[in-house]
């Protein structure tokens, strides 16, 4: 996983291959980490992400919820197809900003 | 039509994978990988592929969510099948398990969990949730897109597989049928087991119903003798006079099915291919025909063997009726081997209550109090061993201030030996007016005993002693027993006085020879039984008649009365035996005379 700031307001995110129960938390405490309150907008690039689980559903939550409260955004870059059918059989693709 | 063909037309064709799990997320990933690749394998669309792992990664999930530390040592089981229309699952796991929700909906957008068991049903087309105490089972299914064309078979192979079909439900019929009547006589047999005790009536109507149902015309159940050198015939059936089985020595020349089945563990078939030996035993209950023999253990223990014959020689038994002997016998086995031990169980029960008994007999011949006899002090004990003995002493008074000292050793344990100790110590106190003549008193005692103690021989040594306190000494006479030690002032070694003589219940017409010994001032002296000299330590060694004599000369040098010496003794003896169990009873009196 890498994490680098775009600008000072967004950071990137990329690299991600599963987002699941072993290692949802892991991952969620590393962005919080590189999230000063600063920034407003986080960019997950998901196009390497091959497996999402709801483990991983949670963290991506969890994300949305801090950045909200700055009134920011949390964008999921180029998910695949099953990644894709996972936030849409959650109905969690309206509440976030997908960009295919 | 081949027999694949045949097999997949009786019913239809799965094929299955079984996993097991170690109970932690990082574990779920690569094994639902390996479920993936196993379904692709098995043809399932890339659209199913991705639905099913994310149901399993979710489903193994919520097991390892819901593991305690205890559960998390068990594996979590996924087992996959994959039939021609659909493919299931069920997810096997041994924790607290959790309560399924009336309804499984999303959770709000706001929520960091809850989705899981939402996606498992959106993405299956039944799922079933089973808890139960220490065990749950998730069970997921999903039809499998339609393949691409299916084609009708022709009109003969469809009359085939009509044919294949009754053949094959004939079979499971029959199979069903005795797989039914096995399973009500069991429960039949587990039902009256309360009632029946006696083994030999239990194991012959078990094989009746056995050669019935297997239908068999005979059967031989023979058990290992408990000494393990012989098989013992329990039953031959049919039961006839003219038709006896001898036992068979597992070490002997004799050849034989059943001691092969015993030393090989392993069943033995023979018929018209492979007879039996012209000398077999077996061959007087099963000349001709069929039979298959069954050695039969219970936790690795051999128990014994049963043997089925058919005197057909077209038909040998089949699998499913060699199952039916299995069964049948190992249900036996078990009845055997649980017979055995309630008897076990019995007998060391009575044990306990014997020992008890014979232990409150023994206390209740020790004399309550001992009487004074100025100027002589007298302490005694008697310590039992876990295994009572027969030690017991009496002190009783014999007139003119004098006492009649007795101290006996009863040869042999229990409630035995405890009654004839109580037999002498009445015999000697009915003959007051032989008191202070012990080793008449010991004769007369002998010849009144020996009849009861040589019928069941039974031995007693005795020492009796007449302590007179007016002439200062002591007039001993010995049945066998230990000497007396006596130790004077300023000497610096005790004395072993006696004699031996036999034991009372030897010889009928014994006569017993008298010693006095003079007791002066500050004199010590013991009677004591052989438990104190055959004391033994945690090495196993003797402490002896020599060491005793020591640690008696010890006690008379540093203790001034008898109480504080009987103290002092019995310590030195418990800490040269340590943490030794007693063999035998402790018994002694110790007599001084205060200056």
């Amino acid at each position: 996983m890498k994490i680098q700031n775009r600008d000072a307001l967004t950071v990137v995110v990329s690299g991600l291959v599963e987002l699941v129960a072993a290692n949802s938390v892991q991952v969620r405490e590393q962005i919080r980490a590189a999230l000063p309150a600063t920034v407003l907008n986080l960019d997950l690039d998901l196009s390497l992400m091959t497996f999402l689980d709801s483990s991983g559903l949670g963290t991506l939550i969890s994300l949305h919820k801090t950045l909200r409260s700055r009134n920011g955004t949390v964008r999921l870059l180029k998910p695949a197809p099953n990644v894709l059918q996972v936030l849409s059989l959650t109905r969690l693709d309206r509440i976030f900003e997908i960009s295919k | 039509m081949n027999s694949e063909a045949a097999s997949s037309a009786r019913r239809e064709f799965r094929t299955s994978l079984r996993l097991k799990v170690a109970c932690e997320f990082s574990a779920v990933r690569s094994a639902t990988l390996v479920v993936r690749d196993w379904l692709a394998g098995n043809g399932l669309p890339e659209a199913d592929l991705g639905g099913w792992e994310l149901a399993l990664v979710e489903a193994v999930n919520n097991a390892v969510k819901y593991a305690d530390d205890r559960a998390r040592l068990l594996p979590v089981i996924i087992e996959i099948s994959c039939g021609e229309h659909d493919v299931e699952a069920r997810i096997t796991d041994h924790t607290a398990g959790f309560e399924w929700p009336a309804e499984v909906d999303l959770p709000d957008t706001d929520s960091e969990s809850g989705r899981g068991l939402f996606l498992i049903k959106s993405l299956t087309d039944s799922v079933s949730y089973l808890r139960s105490s220490g065990e749950n089972l998730m069970v997921l299914s999903k039809a499998r897109a339609a393949s691409a064309k299916e084609v009708l078979p022709d009109i003969t192979e469809l009359q085939n597989r009509l044919a294949d079909t009754e053949t094959a439900l004939t079979e499971m019929t029959t199979e069903l049928a005795s797989s039914y009547e096995s399973l009500v006589a069991l429960f039949r047999y587990s039902s009256e087991l309360g009632a029946h005790t006696d083994l030999k009536d239990f194991s012959q109507r078990l094989l009746k119903d056995l050669v019935q149902i297997a239908e068999a015309d005979c059967a031989v159940l023979r058990l290992i003798s408990p000494d393990g050198k012989r098989l013992d015939t329990l039953q031959v059936l049919p039961s006839s006079e003219n038709i006896s089985l001898p036992a068979l020595a597992l070490a002997g020349t004799t050849v034989s099915v059943e001691i092969g089945a015993a030393r090989n563990r392993e069943d033995i078939w023979f018929g018209p291919e492979e007879p039996l030996s012209a000398d077999d035993p077996l061959r007087a209950v099963m000349p001709v025909g069929h039979g298959v023999c069954h050695a039969f253990y219970v936790a690795n223990q051999f128990v014994g063997t049963a043997t089925l014959g058919r005197l057909m020689a077209d038909k040998p038994f089949t699998a499913a009726q060699v199952n039916l002997l299995h069964t049948f016998i190992d249900f036996l086995a078990i009845q055997i081997v649980n017979a055995r031990l309630l008897d076990e169980r019995t007998v060391a029960r009575v044990t306990r209550r014997e020992l008890q008994i014979a232990a409150d007999i023994q206390r209740s011949l020790l004399p309550a109090q001992i009487p004074a006899c100025p100027p002589f002090e007298l302490s005694a004990a008697c310590q039992s061993a876990l295994q009572v003995g027969g030690d017991f002493f009496d002190v009783i008074p014999a007139g003119d201030g004098a006492l009649l000292l007795v101290i006996a050793d009863v040869m042999g344990k229990g409630v035995p030996a405890a009654l004839f100790a109580a037999v002498l110590r009445s015999t000697l106190r009915s003959m007051p007016q032989l008191f202070d003549q012990p080793g008449e008193l010991l004769a007369t005692a002998n010849r009144t005993l020996y009849p009861d103690l040589s019928r069941v021989d039974m031995f007693v040594t005795a020492k009796i002693a007449y302590l007179d306190p007016r002439h200062k000494k002591i007039v001993t006479a010995s049945a066998g027993h230990c000497p007396l030690l006596v130790w004077r002032p300023g000497a610096t070694e005790a004395e072993a006085v006696g004699q031996t003589g036999f034991p009372l219940g030897i010889e009928p017409l014994t006569r017993y020879a008298q010693i006095e010994v003079p007791l002066p001032p500050g004199t010590l002296a013991m009677l004591y039984t052989d438990g104190l000299s055959e004391s033994r330590n945690e090495a196993g060694e003797m402490l002896g008649e020599q060491k005793l004599l020591e640690l008696f000369a010890q006690t008379a040098v540093q203790t001034t009365d008898p109480h504080g010496g009987k103290k002092f003794l019995l310590g030195q003896l418990a800490d040269y035996c340590g943490q030794a169990t007693l063999a035998d009873d402790q018994t002694l009196i110790l007599i001084r005379h205060n200056s």
